[in-house]
């Protein structure tokens, strides 16, 4: 699963666009795009609005067995070329200066660069440093559902010390939409990534239905976890599984089965 | 490989934070005020860091030679550990570091002068005894030597401490620095090994085991004092005619009578370092294998540690010395 947080609107249609996304109509607290294994959620500006509408959309998908994201979004700059594009390295809280490391890939096709989130729009533009609004809100929101490797910030310039865009909404999709496919490419790579998570847990309804089978204890159900985590990255498929344990009448008994099982499994490392 | 650089502003001038930087120039620098900002933080996954770690260059404050645990040792008198390095560039699925820090990347101190003067304070308060100082708990000493020049530094420091011991530990090749300095009979480079089985398995870029029998041969024809630690020997369906060959392959090339010392020890975890471990990678075979939990360690059951433990000391047996041999001893 991949999320897209963006401010606003015109930052969202590239993408909105280019995965052919699909507007959800019963969601009514934030604009939502949904398509497959991937959403695009529209904030608002500033950094409470990020914070908030990441957290709101993780409580969504909170089946999901991990997300990526990806914050998408404009940027000001001192000296940075109008339409530069970067993934940021080091997001600064302006108000509070607390700082966040997120982690582009070794195989991220762009340049990394720190940035400071402010509470209000400046022109005040410091050398090596993007000013945004939304950046510091979004990571602080995003780290608690996912970790640094799997949260990115992507910044394009829209303004610095000669030009501005300011408001120019059909501008500044045109200046995101002329990277899409570089976005593309660090999209897919960050989906990899999360793909080598997500495979790892135990899809929901199959953990429902295995708990289904029996009453577990809570420590019960731990163990069972982390057999059938072990079991199913085997080469044995669910059913096969299934199959193994179909005929235990108890919790015990099916614990037991797949312990046997797994033991075996891991005999030849 | 490492992608990036973090880099605490305060060392930034720091001659080896500058060689470093040097050597490291066409990565992306990212300046941090301190290296737990990045280290620390929980929403770290290590697993997806390991695939792409950093370095962080930094400069430890504080605790920088620590009293070893109880129990740790070759029978010096006195113990103690430093770590210049946290984390390793090799990636053994059996190693605690897995489970010991939230990140992957290589943190390295660089301010090795204050690691130095600790040393020679802790020798000086213990005059007349053999005091010990191992390196390689919480790194690979000897993996990023090209990078880190640390024998540079540490060796002739110890040497300049008549009561000071140092055991380097390493599964690297990295000896080139060392045969280039005289040999000081006071420092002890500790090999370890699995057997082949285990180390395809289960040591994820760690050089093939003939390259680390031949680097460990030319240290002793060097004149150095080389040990070996088979530690941890790991379980599997042909774990002792993989031992034996292990044992052949290195008694081929090193002559046990030269040998400083050799240990050995079983697969074990603490309790939460396992947990951690076993989160992070479901599907590993280590994991999944039947272990117990003794007194806050998850190992073997104890019959099959013993067997295994009495198996490989009897095979070892037939080649070393007795008085060379420390097992590992961790069941207090």
């Amino acid at each position: 699963m991949l999320i897209w947080v963006c401010a606003l609107h015109c930052e969202a249609k590239p993408v909105i666009d280019f995965y052919r996304l699909k507007k959800s109509h019963d969601d009514n607290a934030f604009d939502l795009y949904r398509g497959d294994n991937m959403a695009c959620i529209i904030s608002g500006i500033g950094k409470l609005a990020s914070a908030a509408a990441s957290a709101w959309i993780a409580a969504r998908y909170e089946d999901a067995p991990s997300i990526a994201w990806i914050n998408l979004g404009i940027a000001g700059a001192a000296s940075c070329e109008l339409g530069s594009i970067f993934a940021l390295n080091q997001v600064t809280d302006a108000d509070t200066g607390q700082r966040y490391y997120p982690a582009p890939g070794a195989d991220s096709v762009l340049p990394g660069y720190a940035c400071l989130t402010l509470g209000q729009p400046s022109e005040d533009y410091r050398e090596n440093q993007l000013y945004d609004m939304e950046a510091s809100g979004f990571m602080h929101s995003t780290l608690r559902f996912s970790s640094a490797e799997l949260t990115q910030s992507i910044k394009i310039v829209s303004d610095n010390q000669q030009h501005k865009t300011g408001k120019d909404r059909p501008r500044i999709s045109a200046l995101i939409h002329r990277h899409i496919e570089l976005i593309d490419q660090q999209a897919n790579s960050l989906l990899a990534l999360n793909q080598e998570i997500a495979t790892l847990e135990i899809p929901a309804e199959c953990w429902q239905q295995l708990t289904a089978m029996a009453h577990f204890s809570q420590t019960q159900k731990n163990r069972l976890r982390v057999l059938w985590r072990y079991l199913m990255n085997r080469d044995l498929s669910t059913e096969q599984l299934f199959g193994k344990i179909g005929s235990c009448a108890s919790s015990k008994a099916i614990i037991e089965a797949l312990e046997q099982l797994s033991y075996r499994e891991s005999e030849g490392l | 490989m490492v992608s990036r650089v973090y880099i605490e502003a305060e060392i930034r001038d720091h001659p080896r934070a500058q060689q470093l930087l040097k050597r490291l120039h066409k990565l992306p620098v990212i300046e941090i005020e301190h290296f737990g900002e990045v280290f620390n933080p929980r929403a770290q996954n290590f697993r997806l860091q390991k695939k792409d770690p950093a370095i962080i260059i930094a400069a430890k404050n504080q605790g920088h030679v620590l009293a070893a645990p109880e129990g740790y040792g070759l029978g010096g008198d006195r113990n103690y550990y430093f770590s210049h390095m946290l984390n390793c560039i090799y990636d053994c699925r059996y190693c605690f570091l897995q489970g010991m820090y939230q990140s992957a990347h290589q943190l390295l101190f660089v301010n090795y002068e204050d690691f130095g003067a600790q040393i020679k304070h802790i020798a000086s308060r213990h005059q007349g005894q053999q005091v010990w100082f191992y390196s390689g708990y919480d790194c690979d000493s000897l993996a990023n030597e090209p990078m880190t020049g640390f024998t540079d530094y540490f060796i002739p420091l110890i040497a300049s401490v008549d009561n000071a011991w140092l055991e380097l530990r390493t599964k690297s090749t990295q000896v080139r620095s060392m045969l280039k300095q005289q040999p000081v009979s006071r420092v002890v480079t500790a090999f370890s090994f699995s057997d082949h089985f285990s180390h395809s398995k289960l040591e994820h870029g760690v050089p093939a085991i003939a390259r680390r029998i031949d680097a460990m041969r030319r240290l002793l024809d060097a004149g150095w004092a080389v040990g070996l630690r088979f530690d941890p020997v790991v379980y599997h369906q042909h774990y002792q005619t993989a031992f034996v060959q292990l044992l052949n392959d290195i008694f081929s090339e090193i002559d046990p009578q030269k040998l400083h010392s050799v240990s050995l020890g079983s697969f074990r975890l603490t309790r939460d370092h396992f947990r951690k471990v076993s989160r992070l990678y479901p599907e590993e075979p280590l994991f999944a294998q039947n272990l117990d939990l003794n007194n806050g360690i998850v190992s073997y059951p104890l019959e099959r540690e013993r067997e295994m433990i009495e198996f490989c000391e009897t095979q070892l047996m037939k080649h070393i010395p007795q008085q060379s041999y420390h097992p590992c001893e961790w069941h207090g």
